[in-house]
């Protein structure tokens, strides 16, 4: 039986149970029993995941349907989502603990993790509508959680008006898709759109702008970012992480499904933009995040540099650096989910145990909260890629990319943007280890929520491990590459 | 080879450095004699690699293999060390000086021990690594570890305006690090055998490549030694560091421009350098000069003694590119051996000079030149050791520092007459340093003044870095035998000489 379908089956049956739970009188039922089900439904998918890829990596067996393809790209990215899910759902058992609703909050995450999973192995342009809602309608209620906090209100309307904004112009675009070939089958699609007579027909650089559209405001791209850090600064902590680590990587794998796989014949058109796209992104969030006074905004905007340097690898899909852009795009989505969540959940630390996260709470916070600022810290140096860290190596890979495809200005445009980009990594850090705690009772040792700090250091060591041995996770992306051409 | 001596080298120190911090959790005095005895360990490992070529007399060539082992499979990163006798006489003073910062530490570093000699064994460790890495990837790696620690050594052990020295030393020589990556990248992507191994790299880049690579290698190489328009984080992070650490930062931060230099420009990108070495020239006597200039009217000793890094580390770029660009093969070996043998020089050197500033400023509370008079009649071990270290950083012929100048000077009067400007420079040297004793030791003693004067064992401590410097006079062949063969080899490998 198709692996999809035990995926499905795992989060429909668990994120049924937690929400029932929700009508229990019990408190502790309410309170404890939803954090352990979607606990218990992660690790069983995620083992699910592991066994089925050294299964492929031992005897490549790609599944085609309709629907689905189940292939070695699908499976990395369903890795990738479900260590994102599993590392927010464990710091929400801290986070989120006495807050009202935690059954609905876990059960929402756990439908939003089905929705990206199934975008992993979608391979038909309805079937990524029905995926795409399934993972965006839970969040925006989650952004919005909080109903008594008008920031977590804020951010909710606009990411929903925005989401459904997105939505509705993907609906477009693949309508057009479907004007044009007669079908939503991405296999189909790439065969008919070869016998298209003219491959500069309006219509279909309408589509293509759409769709860019479309995935770009997940992806968080410039000029579609706007709503990314309201909906980052105002959601509850743990909700960024995952908007940023989780469900922007599955704009990505659909974004590479659509345009390398459906679209390739139109290629021309796509590279250039995205080229300008990821020039743009990048100098505009790592600019924008210089001037922040906010931690969260800050790597909101972080986020959306990152996105940025991911564009590259859409950039020289067309040409001779294809599967090394390809490579480094897997690389760096899974290494920017690591460090972008493991950053996120400290920040989430800082606010859950000191209850602000105004620079201020940063302050000397190596001894208040040591776990926690050595992660932030690996954390940031991972993100503006210092080596011996993940981030160093999907960068080095992305740039030499970008020079193989002919496109050295962006590889220096990404160098230079990533030396600006350590100007407000390393801020943080100074503040956190180099200046003098602020405040009164800005000295005493704060107790690290348990759980945070177990996922945090799990992060750091993903980070430092695929740091000094990238083979490791290189190989995988590799493998996924290789066997999608 | 059988024991893997330069991962050892690397690694000692990197591993010991934890072993170290949990040491010094349980007591901190345990910390301190923990990393002297690490320390030393490396330096025994050092003197016997080193005394090995020497008296194999392989300076030439690659020698103490280890890789190449694939790290980054199929992308050309590979796991790939190996010392020539650069490598060896660099590795060499690194050891030697981390000795001597744990040592000068033990005084100086009052608070947070156990981080302080974390971090110290991950420099030495790191820094070794840059010097013996053979993949260009592996050297990146190790030079971007250098800076992380240096960061937290400026910002947290610094002085009064710490904050801003350390943020402005990570960018700038952040900044020059990935715009070298992208050099880098470049020589892997257009030279037939797409590696980044070096010694499978040298003489098969194309010269366009080589010309690009050379423009981004010179911005990440020239922030670190520093070359004059990039130089301004320099004065600030050495007078806000440490005393130990300012040493750490002269002795051997610097040097590892010294050696990409040499290394990559004169190895890889030995055409480019050879026909463009007029700009690298002019480049090195325009720092020597500024360095010498603006020394002389500083009013923070510390302060003068950085600037006079610059100074001394002109001599380097001058000696590496006149010697690539010299016409007979005598010539080359003066330039290249000669700007070798002034890192070795001007790393002790300056190390006496700025360990004496920071006992200076702790005993006399100030580091003003104007402020501090009498020093002869106050603390007379303490002129004394000042004045011995002065003639070093003037590089009078008591020690081997005029050696290797005179060496450089030489070799850039025999490629072109005009460079003979460069003989003024160890005169402005002089003249602002004899003008800065004057002022401190044999200024009379301002009445109701009391300073402490240097403990015997402190000064015992100091005048160790000047061993080799007089020792090195006497017996210059102990590193001119193993640069020299080297430095032949490089000059031979452009076509010179015939």
């Amino acid at each position: 039986m198709s692996t999809v379908f035990y995926y499905a089956a795992i989060f429909t049956v668990s994120s049924m149970l937690v929400s029932m739970l929700s009508l229990s009188r019990s408190s502790s039922v309410r309170q404890s029993i939803p954090f352990f089900v979607s606990l218990a439904a992660l690790l069983l998918s995620l083992t699910l995941t592991l066994f089925k890829m050294l299964n492929y990596l031992s005897a490549p067996s790609p599944i085609y349907t309709n629907l689905f393809h189940e292939d070695f790209l699908a499976y990395f990215f369903a890795l990738t989502v479900l260590l994102v899910s599993l590392f927010v759902v464990l710091s929400s058992r801290n986070y989120m603990w006495g807050e009202r609703n935690l059954a609905v909050y876990f059960s929402l995450l756990l439908f939003s993790t089905l929705g990206m999973v199934l975008l992993s192995f979608a391979a038909d342009l309805l079937m990524i509508v029905v995926a795409w809602e399934l993972m965006s309608i839970p969040t925006y209620v989650l952004a919005g959680l909080r109903k008594s906090d008008p920031f977590s209100n804020e951010a909710s309307v606009k990411y929903f008006l925005l989401g459904a904004f997105s939505s509705g112009i993907l609906l477009y675009a693949i309508s057009l898709t479907y004007g044009l070939t007669g079908t939503t089958n991405l296999n189909a699609v790439l065969q008919n759109l070869q016998q298209l007579p003219n491959p500069l027909d309006p219509i279909a650089i309408l589509m293509l702008a759409l769709y860019i559209a479309g995935f770009g405001l997940k992806m968080s791209v410039v000029p579609f970012h706007m709503w990314i850090p309201d909906a980052y600064e105002g959601a509850p902590t743990t909700i960024s992480a995952f908007l940023s680590a989780g469900t922007k990587k599955a704009g990505f794998v659909v974004a590479i499904r659509v345009f390398v796989v459906a679209l390739p014949f139109l290629s021309v058109n796509w590279t250039t933009a995205f080229a300008i796209l990821a020039l743009a992104t990048m100098t505009l969030g790592n600019i924008a995040a210089l001037t922040q006074r906010s931690v969260s905004r800050m790597l909101a905007y972080s986020s959306i540099a990152q996105a940025g340097y991911l564009l590259i690898g859409f950039a020289v899909a067309s040409g001779p650096a294809k599967t090394l852009g390809l490579i480094g795009v897997l690389f760096h989505v899974f290494n920017h989910a690591v460090m972008q969540s493991a950053a996120f959940l400290a920040v989430a630390a800082v606010d859950r145990a000191i209850g602000k996260v105004g620079l201020d709470s940063f302050a000397s916070l190596w001894r208040r909260m040591p776990i926690t600022a050595l992660s932030l810290a690996v954390a940031l140096l991972a993100l503006a890629g210092i080596p011996p860290l993940n981030g160093f190596w999907s960068k080095l890979v992305l740039f030499t990319a970008a020079i193989q495809g002919d496109m050295a200005w962006l590889a220096v445009a990404a160098v230079l943007n990533s030396a600006l980009s350590l100007g407000y990594y390393a801020w943080v850090i100074k503040r956190m280890y180099i200046d003098e705690p602020t405040g009164l009772g800005a000295q005493s040792k704060i107790r690290e929520p348990t759980l945070i700090s177990a996922v945090l250091l799990i992060a750091t060591a993903i980070t430092i491990v695929v740091g000094i041995y990238p083979s490791l996770i290189y190989d995988l992306a590799k493998a996924a590459v290789l066997a999608y051409q | 080879m059988d024991t893997p001596i330069l991962s050892l080298l690397i690694f000692i120190p990197i591993v010991g450095a934890v072993v170290v911090y949990l040491l010094g959790r349980l007591r901190e005095r345990l910390c301190e004699v923990a990393s002297l005895t690490l320390t030393v360990v490396v330096l025994a490992l050092s003197l016997y690699l080193y005394s090995s070529i020497f008296t194999s007399n392989q300076g030439a060539s690659f020698t103490f293999i280890e890789g190449p082992y694939h790290w980054l499979g199929g992308f050309g990163v590979d796991y790939y060390l190996g010392v020539d006798g650069l490598s060896a006489s660099l590795i060499l003073i690194s050891a030697f000086l981390s000795v001597l910062v744990v040592l000068g530490s033990w005084d100086l570093i009052t608070e947070k021990k156990p981080i302080y000699y974390f971090l110290i064994l991950l420099f030495e460790g790191s820094i070794i690594g840059v010097f013996c890495s053979l993949n260009l990837i592996l050297f990146y790696v190790f030079w971007e570890i250098v800076l992380i620690p240096m960061f937290f050594f400026i910002g947290v052990w610094g002085g009064p305006r710490r904050k801003y020295a350390a943020m402005k030393f990570l960018i700038f020589t952040y900044v020059g690090s990935v715009i070298m990556l992208l050099g880098f990248i470049l020589i892997y992507l257009f030279t037939a055998p797409n590696t980044f191994n070096i010694p499978e790299l040298v003489g098969k880049i194309p010269f366009w490549v080589q010309l690009l690579a050379t423009v981004a290698t010179f911005v990440g190489f020239g922030v670190k030694l520093p070359v004059v328009p990039f130089h301004t984080w320099l004065p600030d992070a050495h007078v806000e560091a440490p005393a130990p650490i300012s040493v750490f930062l002269a002795g051997l931060l610097l040097k590892m421009g010294g050696y990409g230099f040499i290394r990559v420009n004169l190895g890889l990108l030995a055409d480019a350098s050879r026909q463009y070495a007029w700009v690298f020239i002019i480049f090195g006597i325009l720092t020597m000069f500024y360095g010498a200039l603006v020394a002389m009217i500083q009013r923070d000793l510390k302060r003068m003694i950085a600037l006079t890094s610059i100074n001394h580390m002109g001599f380097v770029l001058l000696g590496s590119f006149a010697g690539i660009s010299a016409s007979t093969a005598q010539g080359a070996i003066y330039g290249i051996s000669g700007a070798i043998f002034q890192m070795f020089n001007h790393a002790a050197a300056i190390g006496i000079l700025f360990m004496l500033s920071g006992y200076i400023h702790e005993q006399a509370g100030t580091r003003n030149i104007d402020e501090l008079k009498g020093l002869r009649s106050g603390m007379p071990k303490t002129a004394l050791t000042l004045i011995l270290g002065s003639l070093a950083g003037m590089s009078v012929p008591m020690y081997s520092s005029f050696l290797s100048e005179w060496m450089v000077i030489l070799s850039a009067i025999s490629v072109n007459t005009w460079y003979a400007l460069a003989v003024l420079i160890p005169l402005l040297t002089v003249a602002y340093f004899l003008w800065m004793i004057k002022r401190t030791v044999l200024s009379p003693l301002p009445q109701h003044t009391h300073y402490h004067d240097l403990p015997n064992r402190a000064m015992f401590a100091l005048l160790l870095y000047l061993v080799p410097l007089f020792l090195l006079l006497v017996f210059p062949s102990l590193i001119l035998g193993v640069v020299d063969p080297l430095s032949s080899a490089l000059f031979q490998a452009v076509g010179g000489g015939g």
